[in-house]
């Protein structure tokens, strides 16, 4: 977990971005601004936890063995869930075809679902990049964090 | 024949561009409260957004059309009213609505804004259809989702307005309007509330790769490894009954009429309709891009074939089925 410091610095950073530029969007979200997703890449040693809070909000990477903690805990390959975050693919399609799994609050799923599908964003602006690099910038953390995970691990073995 | 128009659903300002953009012709949203039948959490518009979304459409020459579509409660009236004034002042080109109360209000408040019937109202009768149009000035209804193709025809013959019927999406099993099944579960339905299946009553486990999944305690269904998946609907649960498992109302199934376009061309229907404004702006891209080629290929007398077969991954269940407009156990 040696550089989960930087990857959870980067992402909250852009959460926080994204607030200050988009705080309608946080709007949506109504009583689940304190909330704590779990965003759960299949087969990766670490977890994402997302509290959104507006402007305060938080990204921490955690080891998937964790007790399941926060409100919801959403599940599927990461592209699957980079497709959600940036409206993509179709999260009920996805829910039929089992690629999704959700568990825990599904109210609080569902506000943060269309939350981000009027917001527009993409993992670009998560990374505070020009919005034409979007489908370089979703391969690229794609890579990046599958990278950052597999050499964690190794190190923590 | 005039060319039918392509009303898809828009969950979002985004979706709305979305469904635009992909060639629908009009698209139908909703205010961010219990007026309308998709009151879930983190969708839908404020008065605002609403406005400046009309003002997008109509930029671009397509229409917006609201759904206050519910039924309003004793002694809250007030909100539907209100939903309708904010619909008139956005500049929609209609609302949809159901309650009667509400369309006497919108008759009188708001005289040259157009008047939808929702499909909630379940007119599926000449007598009916008249009647609404008669006293409060419908000048469009929406078909329930339980009419063949030539009855819709008959139906047209008969009756001095337009007709939209749905052709992709959802389905409800009971007659439109009238579903208590969701009420009683969780005490708040699709019909009073805007919401079936609330999503602070519906719970998933997931174990193992097996599936289950609860609505207010009561088990829904459960779905083996790698098999499809449905909605947490009351109406969709698999049950026991008999010794054996099965969907007692509906089965996890979506509404693809496409190959049927040509017929309710030739039955008269003006406008065919998407549903699923809680989809997103995927959804409604791929939808609506599906059907804007189907009608164009329509209008040029083409087959719409070639494109029938492109939204089979969208469905529920990952079945397909043409509904009611084709009455094959009949």
């Amino acid at each position: 977990m040696a550089l989960r410091g930087p990857v959870e610095h980067l992402l909250t950073a852009g959460l926080r971005r994204a607030a200050r530029r988009r705080p309608e969007i946080f709007d949506r979200l109504d009583g689940f601004q304190d909330a704590l997703f779990v965003l759960a890449p299949d087969d990766w040693p670490v977890v994402f936890e997302l509290r959104p809070c507006a402007g305060r909000g938080v990204v921490r990477v955690v080891r998937a063995t964790a007790p399941m903690a926060g409100t919801a805990r959403i599940r599927g390959p990461l592209t699957a869930l980079l497709g959600l975050f940036d409206g993509s693919i179709d999260a009920d399609a996805a829910f039929f075809s089992r690629s999704i799994r959700v568990e825990g609050d599904v109210q609080a799923v569902m506000a943060l679902h269309n939350a981000l599908e009027a917001a527009e964003l993409t993992v670009a602006d998560l990374l505070g990049l020009p919005a034409p690099a979007s489908g370089v910038a979703n391969a690229s953390l794609s890579m990046l964090l599958r990278g950052l995970a597999a050499r964690d691990a190794r190190a923590s073995a | 024949m005039a060319s039918i128009e392509l009303v898809c659903p828009a969950g979002s300002p985004a979706m709305l561009r979305a469904a635009i953009e992909a060639g629908a012709d009009s698209v139908y949203c909703g205010l961010r409260d219990e007026t309308n039948a998709r009151n879930f959490p983190g969708l839908n518009f404020s008065p605002q957004e609403l406005k400046d979304a009309a003002d997008w459409a109509h930029g671009r020459g397509a229409k917006v059309l609201v759904a206050i579509n519910t039924f309003a409660r004793v002694g809250a009236v007030d909100i539907w009213r209100a939903s309708v004034d904010a619909a008139a002042r956005a500049g929609a080109d209609a609302v949809i609505v159901a309650d009667l109360g509400i369309l006497a209000y919108a008759r009188d408040a708001h005289p040259d804004l157009r008047l939808h019937l929702s499909v909630q109202a379940a007119a599926g009768s000449v007598d009916s259809i008249d009647y609404y149009a008669k006293t409060y000035g419908v000048r469009r209804v929406v078909l329930p989702r339980v009419l063949s193709a030539p009855e819709i025809a008959a139906l047209n013959r008969q009756i001095s307005v337009e007709t939209e019927a749905f052709v992709f999406g959802g389905l409800c099993v009971m007659a439109e309007g009238r579903c208590a099944l969701s009420s009683y579960a969780t005490g708040r339905s699709p019909n009073l509330s805007g919401v079936c299946s609330p999503p602070e009553a519906v719970a998933f486990e997931d174990h193992q790769g097996q599936l289950t999944s609860r609505l207010a305690g009561f088990t829904l269904d459960r779905f083996e490894a790698g098999e499809a998946a449905g909605y947490p609907t009351l109406c969709k649960g698999r049950f026991q009954a008999g010794g054996e498992a099965s969907y007692l109302f509906e089965e996890p199934t979506s509404l693809n009429a496409m190959e049927l376009l040509a017929d309710l061309a030739k039955a008269g229907v003006t406008a065919v309709k998407i549903e699923g404004r809680q989809r997103g702006k995927a959804y409604v891209a791929r939808v609506a891009a599906a059907f804007r080629a189907a009608l164009d290929a329509l209008d040029r007398g083409e087959s719409t074939q070639p494109y029938e077969r492109l939204l089979s991954s969208l469905a529920e269940g990952g079945r397909e089925t043409a509904g009611a407009y084709r009455k094959t156990w009949r």
